[in-house]
């Protein structure tokens, strides 16, 4: 993002960093110093933690409150079928706390005080207050099932080891067509990814146009431009808080990673490192189109009030984006999903979750970093054009027409 | 030697620069005068290249301008302009390496300027903390901390106080024994006449007038008497031939003589008119130069 006017050789002055790089670096650095320092900044890493943690842990904690289930036990049958309850919620991660009482009475009381989830009489009757939740009904017949055909087996003369060996099947292996059994754990880690990815771009590039109007509104912009040229002050501006954006992307990953792999709702693994990586590589691509972006919109109003009327078109379209991308982990074969994982700058989000989810072919994925590589250098160029013609026009938001229009010469 | 030649500038169809040109030579300071609107913040702005001329050139040492070169310059927008949130010794430090000084230069030089300017106890602070004077030393250091070649400061003494004033003229005056060649715009037209080797003074886009205080007095071509006269009847300079009174309040008036007018008459006749006590050609301010040379 250095080929914004195109740097003209210029000799050394025999002082220090008078190097267009050595410009970029001190403009970066102090955008990085003075911003890590912020509350605002320390605030929003720290709520961005928070939400990452929350929705990697909340499910999980959620979700084993309503795996667990208390059956109420009555009458005849009660001793076979308490195990068997047990053994047959095992294979899908189902718990089961079974209570006995004296007569079917209490147990009826038990499920309409709410103390049982359902009660089982005499081995053949389920009670529940409602309807009976699905995958304890499933629970309930399987172990009703068990019970029943180890006894009619036992019934015909067959000894209890026969009749346990035969009963003894494993349960179905599970093959996906996205390669591997990890599907849920993959979109899950593709929905997070999405939140996060559009939270880093729409907050930074939201930071790069406010920095942009800082220096204009505190006219600090017209000493700066004395010893910088524009190109360079908005390249070590978005090289800066795109580093901060980096860096704080690497932590929350890092941290949201190793609560999922703790929590073990996700497997380490090659295939889910692999799809962090994408992530930041599309962060890093969808970071230079969209700043680049609201900079140079930003460069076209003096006052921080005027920013929301400018920068609306690049919100709209992440928010779009955004929806897209959600809508493709769940329908990550559909045209919508196909088309938008190509087109740039909707590839930035949707093609991350593509993949996420196993349904991107190595070309595809390659197409579409080419066209978003290509769509950014060009948005660069004309951004930079844009924030040079604008940046020390003060007064009235300038037009679009005139911001793009030649550069004035020079003077030599 | 700092050359402006011949910039013009236009907007739309309103002419801000036609034809502007004057020279700076080193340790020379300059005074840039001219009512609000006459074109002083354009042609600063022009030399320090944050604007495009349509046409003409700025020199320095014979050659144009190139960036690089300008990077050695130091400048004071009219826009007073400085990160609101930066610390003061921060910023300093900073503006500093912009213009390509090392990062142990930067920091002395920083440390310096915030001692002579007087804020080196505010150097922790936020700019946006300290007081408007106090604001305008540190913007006034953020243009000296890098050593600059040429000075161009657009009014750099409106917001200051006596104090403060005394402080930067010191420092210019400094500046200029450095054998720096310091451009700066004023409506203080006294402090111009006290501090300035030469002055420049433009109206409506064109320079009407440039030279030292003296040659422009000279220029004017008009001839005074200021005369104070004790126990003076009033009017006995009232029918002197080529002699016209401008003022006359008491025992002092001002007597402007035209080529006929003789001064040795002048003197006789207040010798016989009452007691001498003061009798010399007065010359212009440059208050006055400059009001004659805007109505014109």
């Amino acid at each position: 993002m250095t080929a914004v006017t195109g740097v003209t050789g210029e000799s050394g002055t025999g002082r220090a960093p008078g190097a267009a790089g050595g410009m970029v670096w001190l403009v970066a650095r102090r955008e990085v110093t003075s911003r890590i320092r912020e509350r605002a900044f320390l605030v929003s890493t720290g709520i961005t933690l928070l939400i990452v943690l929350a929705v990697v842990l909340v499910p999980r904690l959620v979700g084993s409150g309503h795996a667990s289930f208390r059956v109420a036990l009555a009458g005849t049958g009660r001793n076979p079928i308490g195990p068997a309850l047990a053994a047959a919620g095992r294979p899908a991660g189902v718990g089961v706390h079974t209570r006995t009482y004296p007569d079917a009475a209490a147990a009826r009381a038990a499920v309409r005080t709410g103390d049982a989830d359902a009660a089982l009489l005499n081995g053949d009757t389920v009670v529940s207050d409602g309807d009976l939740d699905g995958d304890l009904a499933a629970v309930l017949d399987r172990a009703h099932q068990a019970v029943a055909t180890r006894q009619r087996l036992r019934d015909r003369g067959i000894s209890p080891t026969a009749v346990a060996q035969a009963l003894d099947v494993p349960p179905l292996r599970q093959v996906t067509l996205a390669g591997d059994a990890d599907h849920s754990a993959r979109r899950g880690v593709a929905l997070v990814g999405v939140i996060i990815l559009f939270g880093q771009l729409i907050g930074y590039g939201n930071w790069v146009a406010f920095g942009v109007v800082e220096e204009k509104s505190s006219r600090v912009v017209e000493l700066l431009l004395a010893a910088v040229r524009p190109w360079q002050l908005l390249a070590g501006k978005i090289l800066g808080i795109g580093a901060l954006a980096l860096g704080q992307l690497v932590l929350i990953s890092g941290v949201g990673l190793a609560a999922a792999v703790g929590g073990g709702s996700v497997r380490l693994s090659l295939v889910t490192l692999g799809i962090v990586g994408q992530v930041f590589a599309w962060f890093v691509l969808g970071y230079a189109f969209y700043s680049s972006a609201y900079a140079a919109a930003a460069s076209r109003v003096s006052r921080q009030e005027e920013l929301n009327n400018v920068t609306g078109p690049m919100t709209l379209v992440l928010m779009v984006s955004y929806f897209i991308a959600i809508y493709a982990a769940q329908h990550p074969t559909g045209v919508l999903a196909r088309v938008a994982s190509l087109v740039p700058p909707f590839s930035a989000m949707t093609m991350p979750t593509r993949t996420a989810v196993g349904r991107a072919d190595g070309w595809q994925v390659g197409l579409a970093i080419g066209l978003m590589v290509v769509a950014t250098v060009l948005l660069v160029r004309l951004s930079g054009r844009i924030y040079a013609n604008t940046i020390l026009r003060t007064g009235a938001r300038v037009r679009l027409s005139e911001a793009l229009r030649a550069r004035e010469p020079a003077v030599t | 030697m700092l050359e402006i030649d011949a910039l013009r500038k236009r907007y739309g169809d309103t002419v801000a620069l036609d034809t502007v040109s004057f020279a700076v030579r080193p340790g020379e300071m300059f005074g840039f005068v001219g009512a609000n609107g006459a074109g002083k913040t354009t042609t600063m702005r022009i030399a320090m290249g944050v604007l495009a001329a349509d046409a003409g050139q700025v020199r320095w040492r014979g050659d144009a301008v190139s960036f690089q070169v300008r990077r050695r310059f130091g400048y004071m927008p009219e826009e007073r302009g400085l990160y609101p949130k930066m610390r003061v010794g921060e910023q300093l430090v900073y503006f500093a390496r912009l213009h390509g000084l090392s990062r142990s230069g930067a920091l002395r030089a920083a440390e310096e300027w915030a001692e002579r300017l007087g804020v080196a106890g505010r150097r922790d602070d936020a700019v946006e903390r300290l007081s408007l004077g106090n604001q305008q030393r540190v913007q006034l250091a953020a243009a000296l901390v890098h050593d600059p070649e040429v000075l161009i400061l657009d009014e750099p003494f409106s917001g200051l106080d006596p104090v403060g004033v005394d402080a930067l003229a010191v420092v210019l005056a400094d500046r200029c024994r450095q054998g720096v060649p310091v451009i700066f715009s004023s409506h203080q037209l006294d402090l111009v006449e006290r501090l300035c080797d030469s002055v420049g003074i433009i109206n409506h886009g064109r320079m009407v007038a440039t030279g030292t205080v003296d040659e422009l007095r000279d220029r004017d071509g008009r001839r005074e008497l200021r005369v104070v006269v004790g126990d003076a009847a009033p009017g006995w300079a009232a029918d002197l031939p080529g002699v016209r009174v401008r003022t006359g309040a008491g025992a002092e008036v001002v007597l402007e003589l035209d080529e006929s007018g003789d001064d040795q008459k002048v003197l006789q006749m207040a010798m016989r008119a009452g007691r001498v006590e003061h009798f010399s050609w007065r010359r212009p301010t440059l208050a006055e130069l400059f009001r004659e040379a805007v109505t014109v």
